[in-house]
């Protein structure tokens, strides 16, 4: 078969791949990572690359220019490599790295402090679910003639371990030596579930105080990872990276199409493990450890990121009913999964509560503290899809909703994720219409990011560019309004403004992405609170997480009616809620335990046949809704 | 023992046309018909349609009790006012329909003049529900009719900019026109009272399904806006409703179709006027107060339900 050298720049990547294959798959076989929201369907336009030198056939697309056709440009997607290739991947179909977190100051509610992440980390009681003991034992006589195994139980019995103690093979075939090497000092690990206690290792003498967990974050967009120390219950070391699967489609759904091509499942699974292979390679260097410092890792993410990593198939997620094969999970080996991590460390998948209601939620409710407080609060996770939980210590209601891809940038023209050069923050003078934007970086503008779309919105209303409906006045006196290739668009930066090269504009076919976004959000929390018969004003905590959460100006999405108006001093921002689950997981007994109970206890109200959902969401398709008295500060624009 | 609700919101007064023929909808202060709980001060009203070009699709029973003005909308005009009694005349501007006649704004507006001018009781003007093709017609109509305090429809979504400012500009009333969803009428009732438009001057055209096509949608949603309206005290749903049910019912199947082809179902006539009789009552019944109606003997018989439920005599 013939076969081609595809190179791509800038970072001089190269693959050898069949003659007719995509650009896109050279691209994932080089690990360059491209964004390609669509997953490769020649969808979504994301997939932007220029062909430098070679040949190539490229389909015909409305969604590359002829202006940009006429340069060059060429989706990836619908481009097959016909000889050698040179490829340039210009910055904004870049994965890039996942900018540093900023303790930004937020105007609206109120931030975890650092502070407060530590106190809250004081409150628990170091009694890791994996734990290191270091044991002294008696040597044994003719009288005193117990086993070795026995002698170790006794041990493991003084230091507090009171379940049944279980031997691992492994861990047997090395007790002669390893007891008898130090004296009878030896050092167990121990995997303590609630039934069982299980010794999966033994090491002569005090290895003790070097033990650290992994734990991860699976997100659809984001892997985020913490070494945690297990004797002083804080974080060593901590680091982020997009998923890699986005070249595989930007959202849960357009994953689980892309598993059911032939090897997409088993390419997927590699993708995460690569991603959180690497992520941990630049931990243990933070941390200067090895991977025998590992002890445990706790894996959240949602329910299809749990079913990917650990090798399930997730067809059925997405058919009706929507049915996972599991929302409980066992403790599995890493290195079975790919991990490099030595063979006697196992992961821990947190557990979920339905096909969208992931692990990730259920650790971040716990987090926050929902399920143990008489306060009622209502939290809030928006990415492509809205997740949501209300309730307190007598009951937790739950539900999920599509967003879409259009706050992570997705669905919309010139959409992109929050990195170097994303429009995240937009002023639109009343006056003159004129926009003032402010980019991530402060980097010359490549594209709008989910939190510039939202500013975007809120402040094109207030200004009157677009009416309550989301349809722009093209008639006003200011050349940003105008009739586009594609409609009515206005253009936040003009090619050339802030070192700008092209213009950038929001059509009103992405304003209905976004209140299509923010309607369903809305939409899910509304039936949430009439589920149970309780108003919005009864809400006593709101809590909001993600890292979009965390970037969002909650006022200006009450302006736009994504968030309920609730005033100021009921918002909370937990930032990775699941992240600091599975941390709360890796340190406490007791918590790991609250987190599977809460699982179990979640009541999940499906709404794809909810007649509510449907009116709800017709209802919250205009801003900032269609009652107006849901919205009160918005009318008067006087916000508590 | 008696059980009676009290309701917090009220239905709207819009008076249409000006003077001594005016009429006045709305007003109610209960749900549809529940005259033991409030007071319905304005009976709902019976507009006639007429066509400002011979309508080429009407089944035979239909065409007959205007066969002599089908040509001449004036006449045909005076015809349902003097003739069959009608409360308001509806004009339809059909032949401004891309597909079929396409004539512009500036082609009928002396035939909306004319007729305006003609009659005594007031007026409404319909497009053709294309929205690009109503923005340019119905400011002209609205011109042509000014001073008249006419009702203009229908406004969308897509138009209501250019459509709603007319009737707001030429001082009339404008029926936005929903897909049958309380939601979108509400939506759309927002955006033309924030063009300027006062409530009062807001007919809600719900959308009409006729008997066996929609009416049970049709009066669902009519039922959901009247509730939000006096259970909620939601202004804007509080404004009356219009249902053109003439064009509706006189395309259904049941209802065109002949009795030499279809034995069976009886004389043709009698089966149309029924269909119509029988809709326009069910959505009386889901507080319809401007019933846009087609066949003088269906409007008969609605008069007499109306009179029957209300206890006023005709
Ligand atoms: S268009 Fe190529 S990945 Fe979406």
């Amino acid at each position: 078969m013939k076969t081609h050298k595809v190179t791509f720049y800038p970072d001089n990547r190269v693959a050898e791949v069949a003659d007719g294959e995509s650009v896109l798959t050279a691209a994932i076989a080089a690990e360059v990572h491209i964004t390609a929201t669509c997953g490769g369907d020649g969808d979504c336009g994301k997939c932007r690359v220029i062909v430098d030198d070679g040949a190539i056939v490229t389909k015909q697309t409305p969604k590359v220019s002829d202006e940009d056709a006429a340069k060059g440009y060429v989706l990836a997607c619908l481009t097959s490599v016909t000889s050698d290739l040179k490829v340039l991947v210009p910055p904004e179909t870049r994965l890039g790295i996942v900018p540093e977190e900023t303790e930004e100051a937020v105007t609206y509610g109120k931030m975890m402090t650092a502070a407060e992440e530590a106190e809250s980390l004081d409150a628990i009681t170091l009694d890791p679910p994996v734990a290191q003991f270091f044991l002294t034992m008696t040597p044994p006589t003719l009288d005193d003639n117990a086993s070795d195994t026995v002698r170790l139980t006794r041990a493991l019995r003084q230091a507090g371990v009171d379940e049944p103690v279980i031997f691992k093979p492994a861990a047997l075939k090395e007790a002669a030596v390893a007891c008898r090497q130090e004296e009878w000092q030896v050092t167990a690990t121990v995997r303590r579930d609630p039934e069982q206690a299980l010794v999966t290792m033994l090491q002569p003498g005090d290895q003790t105080g070097r033990a650290v967990a992994l734990a991860i974050d699976v997100g659809t967009t984001t892997v985020v990872g913490k070494l945690i120390d297990l004797d002083t219950k804080e974080a060593v070391a901590e680091t982020s990276a997009y998923n890699r699967q986005i070249s595989c489609g930007e959202d849960v759904i357009s994953r689980i199409v892309y598993s059911q091509r032939p090897g997409g499942q088993a390419r997927l699974r590699e993708l995460v493990v690569d991603t959180i292979n690497e992520a941990l390679r630049r931990l243990l260097t933070a941390a200067d450890m090895t991977q025998d410092n590992v002890v445990a890792v706790y894996a959240a993410g949602n329910t299809i990121m749990q079913h990917l990593l650990l090798g399930l198939n997730p067809k059925y997620l997405r058919e009706e009913p929507y049915i996972p094969t599991a929302t409980t999970f066992p403790w599995v080996r890493a290195r079975e999964l790919g991990l490099k991590l030595g063979p006697r460390t196992n992961l821990y998948p947190l557990p979920c509560v339905a096909s969208y209601l992931g692990a990730d939620i259920v650790a971040g409710i716990v987090a926050a503290g929902i399920p143990t407080s008489e306060k009622l609060s209502l939290y809030i996770d928006v990415g492509t899809n809205g997740e949501m939980v209300l309730g307190n210590n007598e009951y937790l209601v739950s539900c999920s909703c599509s967003a879409g891809p259009a706050f992570e940038g997705g669905g919309v023209k010139y959409g992109m994720r929050a990195t170097f050069g994303a429009i995240e923050e937009v002023l639109v003078d009343p006056t003159t219409y004129e926009p003032t934007i402010k980019t991530v970086g402060g980097k010359r503008p490549i594209g709008i990011c989910g939190s510039g779309l939202i500013d975007a919105l809120a402040e094109m209303f207030e200004a009157g560019v677009i009416d309550a409906k989301g349809k722009i006045n093209v008639d006003l006196p200011t050349d940003r309004t105008r009739i586009g290739p594609s409609g009515p668009e206005y253009a936040l930066a003009a090619a050339g403004d802030n070192g700008a090269d092209r213009d950038i504009v929001i059509t009103e076919a992405d304003i209905d992405n976004l209140l299509r976004a923010k309607a369903a959000v809305f939409a899910a929390v509304m039936v949430l609170l009439d589920s149970v018969s309780v108003s919005l004003q009864d809400v006593d905590r709101f809590y909001i997480a993600g890292s979009f959460g965390r970037h969002l100006d909650a006022a200006r999405a009450i302006t736009i009616g994504l968030l309920p108006d609730l005033p100021t001093d009921k918002f909370y921002y937990i930032g990775n809620g699941s992240l600091w689950g599975a941390h709360n997981s890796a340190i406490s007994r007791e918590k790991r335990a609250e987190i599977a109970a809460t699982a179990a206890r979640m009541t999940y109200l499906d709404l794809s046949t909810n007649n509510k959902f449907m009116d709800g969401y017709v209802a919250a398709l205009f801003l900032p809704h269609t009652d107006a008295t849901l919205f009160p500060s918005v009318k008067t624009g006087a916000r508590a | 023992m008696e059980v009676k609700e009290t309701y917090n919101g009220k239905i709207r007064e819009a008076t249409i046309g000006l003077g001594d023929t005016a009429v006045t909808v709305g007003g109610e202060t209960s749900l549809p018909l529940y005259m033991f709980e409030g007071a319905a001060p304005n009976k709902p009203v019976i507009a006639l349609e007429v066509y400002d070009t011979k309508p080429e699709d009407w089944p035979e029973a239909a065409i007959a009790p205007y066969a002599d003005v089908l040509d001449d909308p004036v006449k045909w005009a005076l015809k349902c006012q003097d003739e069959y009694k009608a409360d308001m005349i509806c004009l339809n501007l059909a032949s401004t329909n891309p597909s079929t006649g396409d004539r512009n704004g500036a082609d009928i507006a002396p035939i909306v003049k004319a007729v305006a001018d003609a009659i005594k009781i007031p007026l409404i003007v319909y497009g053709t529900a294309n929205a690009d093709k109503d923005a340019e017609v119905m400011p002209k109509a609205a011109e042509a009719c000014q001073g008249k305090r006419a009702l203009i429809g229908p406004v969308e979504e897509e138009n209501y900019k250019t459509v709603a400012a007319a009737a707001l500009g030429f001082d009339h009333l404008a029926a936005p026109h929903s897909p049958i969803d309380v939601n979108i009428a509400k939506q759309l009732n927002i955006l033309i009272t924030q063009l300027g438009l006062a409530p009062e001057r807001v007919i809600i055209d719900p959308t009409t399904g006729a008997l066996g096509y929609g009416l049970e949608y049709c009066y669902s949603v009519m039922e959901r806006l009247r509730l939000a309206a006096m259970t909620q005290n939601d202004s804007m749903t509080q404004m009356p409703m219009i249902n053109q049910i003439g064009r509706e019912v006189w395309k259904a199947k049941e209802v065109k179709t002949s009795e030499a082809d279809e034995p069976a179902w009886g004389d043709a006539e009698t089966r149309g006027v029924l269909w119509e009789a029988l809709t326009a009552t069910a959505l009386i019944m889901a507080g319809s107060n401007i019933l846009v109606m087609r066949h003088p003997k269906a409007v008969e018989l609605t008069r007499q339900f109306v009179a029957a439920l209300t206890g006023a005599t005709n």
